[in-house]
């Protein structure tokens, strides 16, 4: 078991607000075939954390669930919704139909979009331009005799359902997939900050996607990036470990595919992972029963 | 020579204005968690030139070689100037003390503050004294739309009817035989990744992992080099066996991601472009560029 910092880490309260569904227009793809995506921003009924990334008809870039921003500054990354919230969060409306009404932090894609899950029940009442208030609650977070091992996003409630074990001083995290470092595309060099995004695992290629099995990842799988480093900021370093969540799905356009959330990442070789196909935080967090 | 469309390319006149040097708000942090303030990234930057090294400018951080320029006016105009031009394209400055001189195109960068893009260009030492920031320049802009008429599936990215002419490039047994400085593993490849379309922007090499700066101790502004397994058609993004083929025209950053800018000047995906390597071979000589 590890042990954590927990009790002294701030508990602050971030405010967003359920956004309108984007959408684009036409724009090529990897390829240059026209498409417009849909599945980014708004209320998705019928796609929830644990659901697969790949197959939704014209989804690109797939958000599960119900998508909020921070509102307080023009920038959406810059908000303190953005910065603070973590995976495993509490969230709370506090307006419209639902008010009084819990869900979870689920995840940030980058530039904008921060996600929650909410019951099926709760779903059907929700509007566009409902409040959400969040109980941030994981920023500082560190594992004790790991302070080298970065933790990101992360909420302590998260970070003691992941099933990490110690063994010969090294964190042994269960995953899904390996990834190899070549695949990490869009987010790369973003941001000297880590909290604010994600960083997508390229899916432009068929050949590798069938090689690494990259269609049976799903929203919410937990997976090892390898000679990835996301300290500060988020790229290449031989040898280096990043454990992320996966927040979004797959697409078409070139350099991009399902975003990563970093959880965990060190240069200095002290994670190791095991395979576990349940690796994936709607069960770590009890959203579903049903994986 | 290579048979090309050259005669079905139209010539226009894109206009635009020498920049200030790039500056983030306050310090960065660099990969290592160190506070930085770097500089060199555009307007005029008199000592360092193309075919100078990348690396060992004090501060420098995406240094890039000469003068910088962008588009005014509405986005669409400033779209114009940064996909339209073409590395080898003519320059004449319109304002100042240097009016009536002409410079050449030598690259083009994206990712700056502001998501503000700069076309680097190089002009001769007396001209070079002459410039103020502010002075107008024109592009006299031919490239967009080549095609190698038996190779429709290699790109031409942001190439000159006399950068192509002068390059050297060689068909041998079905294949364009293309002169590079240097051949880079696709895991150094980082930021560029997902960026679209190729003719604005560029790729990075990654320099922050030991093994990535060792790889590219010795590269210098302008040299042509290939990056592996990256497909550069309608989007920036990881195809195996694909190739690009761009030219250096930024200095090597402490930003995790970051590196030394690459502009995309070719891509294919199905190995029709076979490297020829020559470590003295540089966009200076390539051009015939007066210092």
């Amino acid at each position: 078991m590890i042990e954590t910092n927990k009790d002294k880490l701030l508990k602050i309260a971030v405010m967003g607000e359920i956004v309108p569904s984007g959408s684009g227009g036409y724009r090529p793809t990897w390829d240059g075939t026209p498409k417009m995506s849909l599945g980014m921003g708004g209320i998705k009924y019928n796609l929830r954390v644990g659901d697969p990334c790949y197959g939704w008809a014209s989804g690109d870039h797939v958000e599960p669930g119900v998508t909020i921003r921070g509102k307080e500054k023009p920038v959406a990354s810059a908000c303190a919704l953005a910065l603070f919230a973590c995976i495993g969060n509490e969230a709370k409306l506090v307006s419209g139909e639902a008010k009084g009404e819990m869900g979870v932090f689920t995840g940030r894609h980058a530039g904008s979009d921060d996600l929650l899950w909410f019951s099926k029940e709760t779903i059907e009442k929700l509007a566009i331009g409902d409040k959400v208030q969040i109980k941030a609650h994981g920023v500082g977070l560190k594992i004790k005799g790991f302070d080298d091992v970065r933790v990101n996003k992360c909420s302590p409630k998260l970070l003691e359902s992941l099933g990490i074990k110690v063994e010969d001083d090294k964190l042994v995290v269960p995953v899904v997939a390996r990834i190899p470092g070549f695949l990490m595309g869009s987010g790369i060099g973003s941001s000297q900050s880590v909290e604010p995004g994600d960083y997508d695992i390229m899916t432009t290629d068929p050949a590798t996607n069938e090689k690494y099995n990259l269609h049976k990842l799903r929203l919410g799988d937990i997976v090892l990036l390898e000679d990835q480093l996301c300290v500060n900021g988020r790229g290449y370093y031989k040898g280096a470990a990043t454990i992320g969540v996966i927040i979004h799905g797959w697409s078409d356009s070139a350099g991009h595919g399902p975003g990563v959330n970093p959880l965990l990442s060190t240069k200095d070789g002290r994670i190791k992972t095991v395979i576990d196909p349940r690796a994936n935080t709607a069960t770590y967090l009890g959203l579903r029963d049903d994986l | 020579m290579v048979k090309t469309n050259k005669e079905n390319l139209l010539e226009i006149a894109l206009q635009g204005a020498i920049t200030h040097t790039a500056v983030p708000a306050s310090y960065t942090t660099t990969w290592d968690g160190q506070s930085q303030l770097g500089m060199g990234r555009g307007g005029i930057v008199y000592n360092v030139k193309i075919g100078d090294p990348c690396y060992g400018w004090e501060l420098g951080e995406n240094v890039e070689p000469g003068v910088s320029a962008d588009g005014t006016d509405t986005d669409r105009a400033k779209g114009g100037f940064r996909n339209l031009s073409n590395v080898g394209n003519k320059v004449r400055i319109l304002s100042g003390e240097a009016k009536g001189e002409w410079g050449i195109v030598i690259g083009k960068v994206g990712y700056l503050p502001g998501r503000n893009h700069h076309i680097v260009m190089h002009f001769k030492g007396d001209t070079l004294e002459k410039l103020t920031i502010g002075d107008k320049v024109q592009i006299r802009a031919k490239g967009a739309g080549y095609k190698f008429l038996d190779y429709p599936e290699v790109a031409i990215v942001s190439c000159s009817p006399k950068l192509l002419k002068n390059w050297g490039i060689d068909e041998k047994d079905g294949k364009l035989h293309v002169p590079v400085t240097k051949v880079v593993p696709v895991d150094y490849v980082g930021q560029g990744a997902g960026g679209s379309p190729p003719q604005s922007s560029n790729w990075d090499i990654q320099t922050q992992s030991p093994d990535a700066v060792e790889f590219c101790k010795d590269l210098k502004f302008g040299d042509i080099v290939l990056l592996e397994d990256t497909l550069s058609y309608y989007g920036r993004g990881y195809y195996h066996g694909a190739v690009t083929v761009g030219v250096v025209i930024t200095g090597p950053s402490r930003h995790m991601g970051h590196g030394i800018g690459v502009t995309t000047l070719l891509s294919c995906k199905k190995g029709e472009i076979v490297s020829k390597l020559d470590p003295d071979l540089n966009l200076k000589n390539i051009l015939e560029l007066e210092v």
